[in-house]
């Protein structure tokens, strides 16, 4: 393989895997503390799109329930410049936060309040999951939406580097989409290490009991890591809409699948584990050949099982020790 | 137990062949109101409408209005097989216009061929639909009558074109179909296939392909794809430098790839196997209802749904003309009616319309079109000489 080749490989690789990233710790993070999957994350992911959307464009002229409803009839105040754009992903993650906490409050606390099995917190996930992706095709309809090109103003759509005697090219969206994952992923490590609310969350991911016994009220703690899950969700779909468009109400159904093979890979509920886990899985995808790509999902797939042969915790996960 | 079962199943037999056709007259309609393919079957679902409301607004079938009845095919197989199903045996329809896609009609189609139950397809393009069964035919013209008209008016636009890269979704059937008829013209007219790259309908992530056509230098790009996946691919293809002409498949032909791909879907060269400039006086009367209601030209998947229930319609008026409808036992008027679809002239908005004994559309006016942006969201098919 050729230099220009190899990074360009990378550099696509780097561009979708840091989405993976971000996307698979909103996993994480509920399994850090919940122990289980929740499977509408796919769902918020979708809608964290769809909600920028909403603010940068205003209305849905195809097609569903909202046809015809225009919110800025002279012009959305979200459009036009990378900031005002960057405004209205920020709202929308936040608004994906909040469907994540009434996802918890309406899937989640009853099973936890019942003492249910963990398994059936995950089938009610996946019933959520279809009840949200129905109720977009039933307000948008099934059609993609894209944003407007002049929405985020007047940036190059791509770049070039001249390597040797070969140029590789990328994305402007994919330096963005990396460059913001990083931001994020710093963030949240901050947030989690090193603050107040972080050491709580650690003690309830811990042992829930013990630490309302020292005052923490473990269910607000679960809902702020709703919250901070379907907020990073939903900024990994806006993020995904922006690069590749908003495809139609099923388009997070892939990343859903995409990020549980992330963060068994990257070791169940490790956070450093789904940064790196996202990244190999990108970087593995993208070094596909390009006459087979169409087996990248396959190919994310098999490598996963690999590795679980040789490290059955995953890449950062910690061997379960069995108390006897 | 058993014996009650069979006494049972053997009383429902007896009762579904001595069944009288109902009225109004159900016509089963099985599209893709739902799932990744519903972009497509949501255009469909229009144009079948569009077809009824035109049909009883001007006295049904001799007096005797139509009534469309609608199974959610989806856009899998099981889903159509189901919606079949349901149709035939819970909604005794004489007909079923339907599935949206070739890969569902090679599932469903069978099942409506062992109950003898009439099929027209709007949409199947691949290869092998009418071999199906003598109850299948389509109103889609197959793609290898259609996709070589596009490379050809490529070559006239720029007879400088040496190199091809071809793009192909291989998780559909049709793309696969219709990858195979471009690939024989592109080499029948002498140019060189300077790359084929596979990908999958729900991708959405081209970067890997693009970068490939980019390397190999290709001067024309040939995409066999849906309109999500095909729109992302022509919009990818054009932020990454690529200058040459693109040429897509049927799937891109919808006026849904315009949000998709936005100012880069412009000069995109389509073959078409409908036009809404198509002169003839059934094709306009079309287009005014359409765009009093939708105000855009209509695009070919509800031109040809439309045309699908105007087939059973009015293959069900000449049966109507020797015996009253309502005379008919449910079985017989089926068989009949598929005779009859396979016997008759019809002149629809995709010109006029005959079969060949296998149910294999014989259609006469084809087109080519490419793709003008007004602006980032708008644009139109222009029809080329």
């Amino acid at each position: 393989m050729e230099l220009s080749q190899f990074l360009q490989n990378v550099l696509n690789g780097l561009a979708i895997g840091s989405v993976y990233a971000i996307f698979a710790l909103g996993y994480t993070l509920v399994f850090s503390i919940l122990g289980i999957i929740n499977f509408a994350h796919g769902a918020v992911f979708t809608l964290g799109a769809y909600f920028t959307y909403t603010l940068v464009v205003g209305q849905f002229e195809n097609n569903g329930l909202l046809k015809g409803i225009n919110l800025f009839p002279d012009g959305s105040p979200f459009s036009g410049t990378p900031w005002l754009f960057a405004l209205a992903t920020l709202v929308g993650a936040v608004v994906a936060g909040l469907v994540a906490v009434l996802v918890e409050r309406l899937a989640f606390r009853p099973m936890r309040a019942r003492g249910a099995d963990p398994l059936l917190a995950l089938v009610s996930s996946l019933g959520v999951a279809l009840v949200l992706v129905n109720l977009i095709q039933l307000l948008v309809g099934a059609e993609i939406y894209n944003f407007p090109s002049d929405a985020y103003g007047q940036v190059q759509p791509a770049l070039s580097f001249q390597v040797g005697d070969r140029v590789v090219i990328v994305r402007t969206v994919q330096i963005i989409i990396f460059a913001v994952s990083l931001v994020m992923l710093a963030i949240l490590g901050y947030v989690i290490g090193r603050t107040k609310v972080g050491k709580a969350l650690r003690a309830v991911a811990e042992n829930p009991g013990t630490a309302s016994l020292l005052g923490i009220s473990v269910d607000r703690f679960i809902l702020i890591t709703f919250f901070l899950s379907g907020f990073l969700g939903g900024l990994a779909g806006t993020l995904v809409g922006t690069a590749f468009g908003v495809a139609g109400p099923y388009f997070g159904v892939t990343y859903g699948l995409k990020g549980l093979a992330v963060i068994v890979l990257g070791g169940l509920g490790s956070i450093p584990g789904a940064v790196v886990g996202g990244l190999v899985i990108g970087l593995a995808e993208a070094f596909v050949p390009a006459q087979y790509s169409a087996y990248k999902d396959a190919v994310a797939f098999a490598l996963l099982f690999v590795i679980l042969l040789v490290r059955p915790q995953g890449l950062l996960g910690r061997a379960q020790i069995q108390k006897v | 137990m058993t014996r009650a079962v069979l006494s049972i199943a053997l009383g429902l037999l007896t009762a579904a062949s001595a069944q009288k056709v109902q009225t109004p007259i159900p016509i089963g309609i099985a599209l893709a109101q739902t799932g990744n393919v519903a972009l497509l079957g949501q255009e469909q679902v229009i144009g079948a409408r569009l077809a009824e409301k035109h049909i009883n607004a001007r006295g049904g079938i001799g007096g005797t209005p139509i009534k469309l009845i609608f199974q959610d095919a989806a856009g899998d197989e099981n889903s159509a097989i189901n919606a079949f199903q349901s149709l035939i045996n819970k909604s005794n329809v004489v007909a079923i216009v339907g599935p949206t896609l070739s890969q569902q009609a090679f599932a469903a189609d069978p099942i409506a061929e062992r109950a003898k139950v009439p099929v027209i397809g709007p949409s199947n393009t691949a290869k092998g639909i009418p071999q199906i069964g003598d109850y299948v035919a389509r109103v889609s013209a197959p793609v290898a009558v259609v996709a070589p008209n596009a490379i050809k008016q490529a070559l006239k636009l720029n007879p400088r074109i040496k190199k091809v890269a071809v793009l192909y979704a291989q998780n559909d059937a049709f793309s696969v179909s219709e990858t195979g008829t471009f690939q024989e013209t592109a080499k029948a007219q002498g140019l060189d296939i300077a790359t084929v790259q596979k990908f999958q309908t729900t991708d959405t992530d081209f970067t890997t392909q693009v970068t490939a056509v980019l390397n190999s230098g290709a001067d024309l790009v040939i995409i066999s794809g849906l309109a999500a996946d095909g729109g992302n691919l022509v919009k990818q293809l054009r932020q990454l430098g690529y200058k040459g002409l693109i040429v897509g498949g049927n799937g891109l032909n919808t006026s849904n790839i315009f949000p998709v791909c936005q100012q880069y879907c412009d000069g995109v060269i389509i073959a078409q196997a409908y036009s809404p400039a198509q002169p003839s006086a059934a094709n306009q009367l079309f287009v005014k209802e359409y765009r009093a209601q939708y105000k855009k030209d209509p695009p070919q998947f509800a031109a040809q749904a439309y045309a699908g229930v105007q087939v059973v319609v009015d293959a069900l008026k000449a049966l109507d003309r020797k015996k009253d409808l309502a005379q008919w036992n449910l079985n017989d008027l089926r068989t009949a009616l598929n005779k009859q679809i396979l016997a008759g002239k019809y002149s629809t908005p995709l010109g006029e319309l005959r079969f060949d004994k296998e149910g294999e559309i014989l259609q006469k006016d084809f087109y080519v079109a490419q793709i003008k942006m007004k602006d980032a969201k708008n644009g139109s098919f222009v029809y080329l000489k």
